[in-house]
């Protein structure tokens, strides 16, 4: 059996065409180098099916499979999806982490300390009013600037404890707006379904949409970082999702978007719900009504024990704490007693409470203040120890999927070099089949 | 497998390391213009407390201080009242020495009488001694004068004290309290109303037995004022005694200050050698990331296909 003349016109064909495929592809790569959650792709190339010779192609009459160049098999998605599951739990944990400590961090500047506006200096110069009053108990001008510093101390105690109150109340408004209907939970969850149904489409058709993927690949990346997300991918190309809380149903699958449980969010969610809980900043405002209430009982502890009235007045209702918002002077400055007797220079109880300075109501305060540093500080180390790992996949996961230019630049080469030498091969044979046509058989015309 | 490198990659890392040396320098430039090594309790949670327990003990001693130098005018008050109190007892005692003499007939008894009546008025006039407005000698009941003007005609009664017998404290240390008041009933009694025996009344009688021409009694009188000239100048002895113990804490109090403000210092201060060097080498390792970063973004195979 011979072969066709022009079979390796067809095969330098294929081979133009196949590097042609290569070099569009190179391109693309190129021309979405910096595109957000863009994996790079690749041309697979393959030998074309070898034409099947079966007897007399070589000596001895033996068959044969003669090369016919190269086609195009597949384009490919480098990607690995171990990687990604990675990146996710990762992106989990720092979206928890930074919720966090950028909770906690606002709620350490409400404190202001250390500053001229702290409560410690407020206190320090309450208990400094009360020793100037007891050096001069009868004195009027001692006495207002007594009632004035208390006043203060009262409004320090209060202002600290409702910018605690707004921290956590904005914790629970954007918990609230991400998680409401038609919130970025919803909003992301309903792109990825209508992806799904773009790729189920191609898929069953023996299609593989890599750009789209990339795009519900950086959806889930999203998600990833809003709440706890385990996905399961089904041969279909779609993937049925769970959201904020591993027993959950799940928020994504086969029928479409339902609402999400969230049993257990984890993430920037998990986060939000945690400050504005009853072990977030709620109860950094009981240890402050708990200092408050020390400092207000040990004064009208020393009063009330000697006959005097009360100087300070709250009210304590738990569970709430309510200590600090609520704390007043019930005093003016005609009516405080600096001494147990009514006359004028008695001033006992005065010094008493001036000798308070320094006691339990600082050191509780002193301790307090000590324990929301270490927990803003301990919140920002996991941070950046969730950020360095999340950094750390997310190199591993570029170094697999990311465009690197220079290695396009020599793909572009390639290619380019093995488009010319298949053109060159074409042009041989055109040049041979013109000897073959125009030239043979000719002698003597 | 080695690891590809991409585009995205390097161009990833380079600006975390900027923002990270950047973020460093940013923080050593707050500390030297803040001068604060602790600027919020979470740059050192143990220590900002610690800061402001020293902060809330130092201002302690200050208050202390001020107490100490309120104490002390109040006590120089007193002291000055005091030592004129004393000069005016001892020219009684002349006058009585001089009086108990029978050459003195009842004229010359009679215009030394008038001469120990002013002089009791003098002391009483001391004992009404205020200190910004409050009396010093009436213990607690500050507002109120401890002996009232004597009337015209006399009346023992105006000679009685008026003032409280409860001491007045002032804290001159932690838990340390100091009686600073001088009671006018202790040296000065109550007149011959209370007849006990005290300054008020022994000059009352002096002038009565000078009046009456009693030159016996007069010689009996002599050894009872010399023994209230000593009770005053046991008083003023022992406001001498608290003045020094005053001046003392004072000193004591200025030196634990100096100690607090030295340990509040090295608690929150920024050293700044220290700090400043940090800035230099944080500026040359930003500059030198800076430098980096661009060579590496710019270099590519592109530059070197022709």
């Amino acid at each position: 059996m011979s072969i066709s003349s022009f079979y390796g016109l067809q095969t330098s064909l294929r081979g133009l065409l196949a590097q042609q495929r290569a070099l569009d592809t190179t391109g693309h790569n190129i021309a979405n180098a910096s595109t957000q959650g863009y994996s790079r792709q690749e041309a697979v190339l393959a030998a074309a099916p070898a034409l099947a010779i079966p007897q007399g192609a070589v000596q001895g009459g033996a068959g044969a499979h003669i090369g016919s160049g190269v086609d195009v098999q597949a384009y490919r998605r480098v990607r690995d999806t171990f990687l990604d599951l990675q990146f996710r739990a990762q992106a989990t944990r720092l979206g928890e982490q930074a919720a966090r400590a950028e909770g906690l961090d606002r709620a350490e500047l409400a404190l202001a300390e250390p500053s001229e506006n702290g409560i410690n200096k407020q206190l320090s110069e309450f208990w400094g009013a009360w020793s100037d009053l007891a050096a001069d108990a009868s004195d009027s001008a001692a006495r207002t600037s007594l009632v004035e510093k208390a006043g203060s101390l009262a409004q320090a105690f209060a202002t600290v404890d409702s910018q605690f109150a707004l921290v956590a109340e904005q914790a629970a408004d954007e918990y609230a707006s991400l998680t409401a209907p038609g919130g970025e939970v919803e909003q992301i969850a309903n792109e990825i379904v209508a992806l799904n149904g773009t790729i189920k489409r191609f898929v069953t058709a023996g299609d593989a949409p890599n750009d789209l993927m990339d795009q519900r690949d950086l959806l889930l990346d999203k998600l990833a970082s809003l709440g706890s997300t385990s996905i399961v991918s089904n041969l279909d190309g779609t993937v049925d999702v769970t959201f904020g809380g591993a027993g959950d149903p799940p928020m994504i699958d086969a029928a479409g978007y339902q609402a999400p449980a969230l049993s257990n969010p984890g993430g920037r969610l998990g986060a939000l719900r945690d400050l504005a809980g009853p072990s977030g900043i709620d109860s950094y405002r009981a240890e402050l009504s708990a200092v408050a209430k020390t400092m207000a009982d040990s004064v009208n502890g020393i009063l009330t024990a000697a006959g005097a009235p009360p100087f300070f007045t709250y009210t304590d209702a738990p569970p709430a704490a309510t200590v600090a918002a609520t704390l007043s002077v019930a005093v003016t400055a005609a009516t405080v007693r600096p001494g147990t007797s009514t006359e004028p220079a008695a001033n006992d109880l005065a010094l008493q409470i001036g000798e308070l300075r320094g006691g339990g109501a600082d050191s509780s305060y002193n301790a307090y203040v000590a324990r929301v540093g270490s927990r803003v500080r301990e919140a920002r180390r996991q941070e950046a120890n969730a950020e360095a790992l999340t950094n750390a996949v997310q190199d591993r996961r570029e170094s697999v999927a990311g465009v690197s230019l220079d290695e396009e630049m020599g793909n572009l080469i390639r290619f380019q070099r093995a488009y010319q030498a298949s053109s060159r091969a074409m042009s041989t044979m055109d040049e041979m089949l013109d000897v073959l046509i125009n030239r043979t058989g000719r002698v003597g015309l | 497998m080695s690891t590809r490198i991409t585009t995205g990659m390097t161009q990833r890392n380079i600006l975390a390391d900027l923002n990270r040396v950047s973020e460093r320098l940013t923080r050593t430039q707050e500390k030297v213009a803040s001068n604060r090594e602790i600027t919020r309790p979470s740059d050192d949670p143990f220590n900002a407390s610690r800061a402001l327990a020293l902060r809330t003990s130092m201002e302690g001693t200050q208050q202390y201080q001020r107490n100490i130098q309120d104490a002390q005018s109040w006590q120089e008050t007193a002291e000055v009242a005091l030592s004129d109190i004393t000069g005016a007892v001892a020219l009684v005692q002349e006058l009585a020495v001089r009086g108990a003499s029978d050459t003195n007939d009842p004229a010359a008894r009679l215009a030394i009488a008038d001469e120990v009546d002013e002089l009791i008025e003098r002391i009483k006039q001391n004992a009404n001694v205020t200190h910004r407005g409050r009396h010093v000698f009436s213990g607690t009941a500050t507002d109120t004068p401890p002996y009232a003007e004597t009337p015209d005609p006399y009346v023992p009664a105006a000679d009685a004290y008026n003032g409280s017998t409860a001491a007045i404290a002032r804290q001159i240390g932690p838990g340390v309290p100091l009686d600073i008041g001088v009671l006018g009933s202790d040296f000065l009694g109550g007149g011959p109303a209370a007849a006990d025996g005290k300054l008020l009344h022994v000059l009352r009688e002096v002038s009565q037995h000078l009046r009456a021409d009693d030159g016996a009694a007069l010689r009996a009188d002599i050894p009872r004022l010399e023994a209230n000239l000593d009770t005053v100048l046991g008083v003023r002895s022992q406001n001498g005694a608290r003045q020094n113990r005053l001046e003392a804490a004072l000193g004591r109090l200025a030196q634990v200050e100096e100690s607090t403000l030295k340990q509040l210092s090295n608690t929150e201060d920024v050293d700044i050698a220290k700090a400043l060097i940090d800035f230099s080498s944080q500026q040359a390792a930003y500059q030198a990331a800076l430098r980096a970063g661009a060579s590496i973004v710019q270099v590519s195979l592109m530059d070197f296909l022709r």
